[in-house]
């Protein structure tokens, strides 16, 4: 295929022969490194013509012209990250600020046996083999332009391994700070969560930072769930209204493995995420659910791709999505039954209540089914809130404002109950949901 | 019912289309240039006007390449080895049923409707197409008494132009696609309906398009205008022989409602689908588009699509006036080799205007098939509605279900749902069909006409009755 150029992205890839990334001198690393190359090149810079980007516009992340942090990380003081944590979240901690593992910000006291937690640039020079075969074994090359520039670029990041049969008591929380330098800088965390033969954890995500920071996430994930593991993955992302955030998370599914994820969109300017499951034995689950409020010119955007490969597996998504101000948002969600995938269930929903005259929803749910004895379905709706519903509300005495707040909330609801037993932060992102909707001009 | 008997003997009656009637055709060889297309005008006689129009057309063709995007497979098609130009110079030859398929022959024996035949079961006027030239047209004088025009596009260009030239191209600009563009350069013959203001046409109006010579693509061109207040219904179906070469069809389809009018356009589709290893058949790349331009106007496409190698068919509704409605109603089928992208375009840019889709796949054997849908809601939209319901039906598996909707909103007061499933015929279902004595086949054809009823009951009653036998017939041999 013909080498593309890649415009403002080639900025993003690192100079000089990569000899000051982590992990140059491996070379099952640096094979990956040059697939991730070819790949990028070959991809080329997307346009609307690229069906995966056809609602996503590139043009205010190119405008930005981020280039990457470089060696020298973007430091953080703990001021900075203490107005992000959440009082009373029992976790084991870490953070990565601007992409890079901070171990004076994490707190990994007593962490139990058979539970390893390091940064990626540490363990690739300490201890690359625990990662051989793992790292980039999950997403390749790649979903899209940019998870194959991070596998090229990426320097540090979050590594997770769980031993066979370890049931981790308290979650562990995962926090993003993005605090941003004078130039605009793009971060590429790469993440990797895996669990060992009936392993079971949570894992909670959260992206933050604060509205002054101009700055871009740019984050690969992967999650390899070895037989019968269970993981429940929690990702809120609350980034400031100046972050462009682009993440792809791929997951694979080994049999009778359960993976039940909850996305949040709330902040960045532009963020687009893209979860990708590929199930790998008979029997899995695979559970994603998410709930995004786009407003003030946001732009978010989820792609879902979800790949029966083997026989007898279930997937539930359900996405539900608000929309007010001059909000957009795009929903892509494809699964694919392949062929001999017989006994595949799949269930498809996403809801979406459009409450200005300037808001956008472009929503695509798709089905891609090779085999005959599946049970798979798809439902899409865009509306308001019920005038019925509402009237009975007033009809109580609750003002009109009120009872439509109620109603957007109740309908968040459904989605966040699944973060109820996580207490406390199932009560920050409701608090968080119910302060976006007291700025909506319900009108 | 009184019409049931005599259905049943034309069920059971001798195939009459399945033959390549030898007509001498008058044919161009093969090949399009800028000269092709003058001969072509030229020998249709056409005003200067059209000429112009196809050579820009031509042009700008000349510019696109084809489409990609459709989940059909099919090798390149070379558009230098097409006859563009084949007109019959007289009626039927002799007849020579060795050319034809004895397997095809049996499968049209059981539906072969014969146009005199049906003329008469149901006062429908039928406009043969043989190829690229109109050669019969009945019941004009009836419709010319309603003020209705029903005639070839040929004869409307030479005594309507003042008619055509403003609606010709207005729904399907020649820029549109790839397909759309090739088809205003080229266009053979076709057919002009226009239903005058206040006019409930008296009948409904029947083209039984066929291909015949070998080597020619079908280029046909319909442009239906209903003026104010007035109501068509229009029926199309295709039969064709057997083939051992594929053969392109790019048909462009208009259909334009001014206020308070309605369009009803009817589709049952048989051509030949190519053999068992997909060999043959024909490519069915059609773009059709209706205006529901007037207040209050409407819309609906009803089709049933069983036969054709590869159909890439989209028949759409631009909503533009208040009020106004379209509707789309599909069965579409693959089995053997066949290969399907299907759906429509439901484009709300009235106020208040409403869409309803149900789209009903079934895919057999080695059937590939794609629902590719779009309902898009302007801002200015306000208050519109629409409800899309697509379902596939599996038999087989080594068959292909493919469902692909668009859904882009851009005003608050929309309301529209979407709802897709796919499932393979349940195991309770056939054992119940089985334990009253039905046999696996006719068990399966129960279940399928009644997983198509919705689509069905849209049919006028002839074609509904064609269109059951058309579905138990394609899928013979599909079970077990």
């Amino acid at each position: 295929m013909n080498a593309q150029p890649l415009g403002q992205f080639e900025d993003w890839l690192p100079g000089g022969g990569a000899i000051d990334l982590p992990g140059a001198d491996l070379d099952w690393l640096a094979t990956a490194r040059q697939r991730a190359l070819a790949s990028a090149r070959a991809l080329g810079v997307p346009t609307a013509r690229h069906e995966a980007w056809r609602y996503t516009s590139l043009k205010g992340l190119i405008e930005q012209a981020f280039t990457p942090y470089g060696a020298a990380a973007p430091g953080a003081r703990p001021d900075d990250l203490e107005a992000h944590l959440i009082a009373g979240l029992d976790s084991h901690r870490v953070v990565l600020v601007d992409g890079r593992f901070a171990p004076g910000l994490s707190d990994l006291g007593d962490l139990p046996a058979g539970l390893r937690i390091a940064g990626l640039g540490q363990l690739l020079s300490q201890d690359p083999d625990a990662l051989q075969g793992r790292l980039t074994g999950v997403a390749g090359t790649g979903a899209h332009l940019f998870a194959a520039l991070n596998t090229v670029a990426m320097r540090d990041g979050l590594v997770v391994l769980v031993e066979p049969g370890v049931r981790l008591a308290r979650p562990i929380e995962l926090i993003h700070l993005a605090v941003g330098t004078e130039r605009p800088g793009v971060a590429q965390p790469r993440t990797l969560i895996a669990l060992g033969e009936g392993a079971e954890a949570t894992l909670v995500e959260r992206f933050v930072g604060t509205d002054e920071a101009r700055c871009c996430t740019n984050l690969v994930g992967e999650v390899a769930l070895g037989r019968a593991a269970t993981l429940g993955h929690y990702r809120v992302q609350t980034e400031g209204a100046q972050t462009f955030h682009i993440s792809a998370l791929h997951i694979a599914l080994e049999s009778q493995s359960r993976y039940r994820g909850l996305n949040v969109g709330l902040g960045a300017a532009w963020a687009r995420t893209d979860l990708v499951a590929r199930f790998a034995g008979e029997g899995a689950e695979c559970d994603l659910s998410g709930l995004y409020l786009a407003g003030d010119r946001q732009l978010i955007d989820f792609h879902l791709d979800v790949d029966h490969a083997v026989p007898g597996c279930a997937s539930r998504e359900r996405f539900k999505g608000v929309l007010h101000g001059k909000g957009r948002a795009v929903f892509d969600g494809r699964v694919l039954v392949a062929r001999d995938a017989q006994q595949s269930d799949a269930e498809m929903v996403n809801n979406n209540l459009l409450l200005s005259a300037n808001a956008e929803i472009d929503t695509k749910p798709q089905l891609e089914i090779y085999a005959d004895d599946v049970k798979c379905s798809h439902g899409t709706t865009v509306g308001q809130i019920e005038p019925e519903t509402l009237f009975y509300l007033r009809a109580r005495g609750i003002p009109a404002i009120e009872a439509r707040r109620m109603l957007c909330l109740a309908f968040a609801e459904e989605i966040l109950a699944d973060l109820r037993p996580l207490g406390p932060l199932h009560g920050h992102v409701a608090e968080l949901v119910g302060a976006r909707l007291e700025r909506v001009a319900f009108d | 019912m009184s019409t049931a008997p005599v259905v049943e003997d034309l069920v059971k009656a001798e195939y009459e289309h399945g033959f390549v009637t030898e007509i001498d055709a008058d044919t161009l060889p093969p090949g399009l240039d800028e000269e092709v297309i003058a001969a072509i005008s030229a020998r249709k006689g056409e005003p200067d006007f059209m000429l112009e129009w196809r050579l820009k057309a031509f042009r700008h063709w000349q510019g696109m390449t084809t489409p990609q995007w459709a989940a059909v497979d099919y090798p390149p098609i070379d558009f230098q080895a097409i006859s563009y130009f084949s007109a019959p110079r007289k009626k039927e030859g002799p007849k020579s049923l060795d050319e034809v398929d004895p397997a095809l022959l049996e499968t049209y024996n059981k539906l072969g409707i014969p146009i005199e035949e049906q003329k008469a079961l149901a006062g429908i006027a039928v406009d043969a197409v043989f190829d690229s030239v109109s050669v019969a047209t009945t019941f004009r004088e009836k419709l010319a008494e309603a003020g209705v025009i029903f005639c070839s596009i040929s004869e409307a260009v030479r005594d309507h132009p003042d008619l055509v030239r403003p609606y010709l191209g207005s729904v399907v600009p020649y820029t549109d696609n790839f397909y759309a563009a090739l088809n205003a350069a080229v266009f053979s013959d076709g057919t002009f309906v226009y239903i005058p203001r206040g006019v409930r046409c008296p009948m409904e109006l029947s083209t039984y398009f066929r291909i015949n010579a070998r080597n020619t693509g079908q280029f046909e061109r319909t442009l239906i205008v209903a003026e104010e207040g007035s109501y068509v219904s229009y029926l199309e179906g295709c039969t064709a022989p057997m083939r051992d070469e594929n053969q392109l069809h790019a048909a462009v389809v208009e259909l334009i409602a001014m206020d308070d009018a309605q369009i009803k356009y009817s589709t049952v589709q048989n051509w030949y689908p190519g053999d068992e290893r997909g060999r043959g058949g024909i490519y069915n790349f059609v773009t059709k588009r209706g205006d529901c331009r007037g207040a209050r106007s409407k819309i609906s496409w009803t089709q049933v699509e069983t036969g054709s190698a590869i159909t890439w068919k989209y028949p759409s509704c631009l909503l533009r006036g208040e009020d106004s409605v379209g509707e789309f109603y599909s069965v579409a089928v693959t089995k053997g080799r066949q290969q399907a992208d299907t759906g429509t375009k439901m484009i709300h840019m009235g106020r208040n205007t409403r869409s309803t889709i149900v789209s009903k796949g079934i895919s057999a054997g080695h059937g590939q098939q794609t629902y590719r849908g779009l309902v898009r809601i302007a801002g200015r939209a306000e208050g519109a509605r629409n409800h899309t319901q697509c379902d596939s039906l599996l038999i087989g598996d080594r068959c292909a279900a493919h469902t692909f909707p668009y859904i882009e909103v851009k005003n608050p007061t929309a309301q529209m749902e979407h709802e897709a499933t796919t499932s393979k015929i349940s195991e309770d279902q056939l054992f119940y069909c089985r334990a009253r004595g039905l046999s696996e086949e006719d068990a399966v054809s129960m279940i399928v006409n009644g997983f198509c009823k919705e689509v069905f009951r849209e049919l006028p009653m002839e074609f509904a009755v064609e269109a059951q036998k058309l579905l138990a017939i394609s899928l013979e041999g599909a079970v077990g």
